[in-house]
């Protein structure tokens, strides 16, 4: 019978791994338990990108809605209106996903082997055209309508809409017509998104805006409420309301139009009753009206010094 | 019953590349002590490379490996070479033992490290520098603690462990491309530091 060496007598590396595998009962993970990691990596990649592409559509959902045409209405200034309209939550679940993609493609099982750029550069492009097609098929809104609706917390585009132009003391009001008041009959009943009844001057508006509030459709207006009494709004413009889709960028162009010269004829209106009498050419006199110290009069003339001072 | 060695008979018989002893590994288990008969050597001087310097530290890291090795099987892909994916294991496995005994890399055991200078020197890397083949070893361990942490493991790996390009990207889960920027960087800096005085030439 041979004698065992000292270092046969050893225990080897080899044995000592044999006999953790066998005390401990070591087997190897099923092929299945890789393979689920492997694809719960790629889902979750690919939910990130789906969700990058609703946050890309509902941010151009937004972007397109945001009411540009009456910013002068809403705003001091464009750059205001710019900074209020940019999307940050969906920018922000747009970065975040991303993110979010990047980390997922770099574990799986290749990943690694592309730079950083590549990955996030794909991601991103993927999220964009996605988000692109969705939009285009309108999901931009339903996303932002349905999370309004479930979500008291999420401000969706026609709860921020409503909340802007729900403002009497800024010159704003969003309601419908009720019905025409008798006496005097420029003057009609309204009631506003929160449900309060307005005497509503109409005096000043023309027959389009007339036959619009007459629809009884949810119309926007501008002006400002009576000094003499507080439930008398002093009615400058009217505008349709428009709340399932974004506007057409014709339809923008035109009620952009629309507003300017409306508060532009005011504008000047309130120039021509602040000139001394005998610098005014014209033969009639201007009637002192409330539309001519309107929010948005106040800023394009504000506006114009500014581009005046600039030119000189 | 698992057997701890494995006779000539069973060499004969057995497989030869790695894959294909993974997949009868798979089927049957005693065959992993060829693996493990292959690679022992290898990975024992890679982590000593790393800073795991106590022998005894080393054959629990070994271990570690092999049995994480052994867990894992499954999850190896023929499309990677079965030395990067345990070179991979162990490189974990030496960053956890680092992180668990909360120590740094302890130097570099760089005994063979001769074909350093000659790499440094080649005319790829517009380095040109100078040095006799025969380097003092512990001169190159003592420069290689002094360059950047990121720069270290791929340097081990080229000069040391003969890896190439695309092999030390899939152990250290890198873009093939930063392989080549750490490499780089890292030769030049390893080249600032070397105390040429202390070299014998």
């Amino acid at each position: 019978m041979e004698t065992q060496t000292p270092q046969e007598a050893q225990k080897t590396l080899r044995s000592s791994v044999y006999d953790r595998i066998e005390c401990e009962k070591i087997c190897p993970h099923s092929r299945l338990f890789f393979l689920t990691q492997e694809y719960f990596i790629w889902a979750v990649w690919i939910s990130s990108i789906f969700i990058g592409a609703l946050a890309v559509a509902v941010s151009l959902f937004v972007l397109k809605y945001k009411q540009y045409a009456f910013y002068e209405a809403t705003h001091e200034n464009f750059s205001t209106f710019v900074i209020e309209a940019l999307p940050y939550l969906w920018i922000a679940i747009f970065g975040l996903m991303a993110f979010v993609a990047v980390y997922n493609i770099r574990h799986t099982k290749h990943g690694y082997r592309y730079p950083l750029w590549q990955i996030l550069g794909s991601s991103m492009v993927l999220s964009l055209a996605g988000g692109v097609a969705l939009q285009t098929f309108g999901f931009g809104y339903s996303v932002d309508h349905l999370l309004g609706q479930q979500m008291r917390m999420y401000g969706s585009q026609e709860k921020m809409e409503e909340k802007l132009w729900q403002n009497p003391h800024e010159g704003r009001l969003i309601g419908r017509m009720l019905h025409q008041s008798t006496v005097p009959t420029s003057t009609i009943i309204f009631t506003d998104d929160v449900g309060d009844r307005w005497h509503v001057d109409v005096s000043e508006l023309s027959i389009d805006e007339r036959d619009l509030l007459e629809a009884e459709k949810t119309v926007r207006l501008i002006g400002q409420i009576s000094e003499k009494d507080i439930k008398l709004f002093h009615s400058c413009g009217a505008f349709p309301w428009t709340t399932d889709k974004p506007m057409s960028r014709e339809n923008m162009q035109a009620a952009r139009e629309a507003f300017v010269m409306k508060v532009q004829t005011y504008k000047e209106r309130a120039e021509k009753i602040a000139m001394p009498q005998e610098e005014a050419s014209d033969q009639y006199e201007e009637s002192e009206s409330p539309c001519g110290t309107i929010a948005p009069v106040r800023r394009m003339q504000k506006k114009s010094i500014a581009d005046i001072n600039g030119n000189d | 019953m698992y057997y701890y060695s494995i006779d000539m008979e069973q060499h004969l018989s057995l497989p030869s590349s790695d894959e294909e002893v993974v997949r009868t590994t798979l089927k049957d288990p005693n065959q992993y002590g060829l693996l493990m008969e292959r690679y022992e050597a290898k990975l024992q001087r890679y982590i000593a490379r790393l800073g795991v310097r106590v022998h005894d530290d080393q054959l629990d890291v070994l271990q570690e490996i092999f049995i994480k090795a052994y867990r894992n099987l499954n999850s190896f892909d023929s499309s990677f070479s079965f030395s990067s994916w345990i070179y991979r294991i162990a490189h974990n496995e030496a960053i956890s033992w680092f992180r668990k005994k909360n120590v740094r890399p302890e130097g570099h055991l760089v005994g063979d490290s001769d074909e350093l200078l000659s790499f440094l020197s080649t005319k790829e890397d517009a380095l040109d520098v100078g040095f006799d083949k025969d380097i003092n070893a512990e001169e190159v361990g003592r420069a290689l603690l002094l360059i950047d942490e990121k720069y270290r493991e791929p340097i081990i790996l080229r000069f040391f462990e003969h890896k190439e390009y695309d092999e030390i990207s899939d152990i250290l889960q890198i873009p093939m491309g930063s392989v080549g920027t750490l490499l780089h960087r890292g030769k030049k800096q390893l080249a600032g530091v070397l105390n040429k005085d202390k070299l014998r030439i």
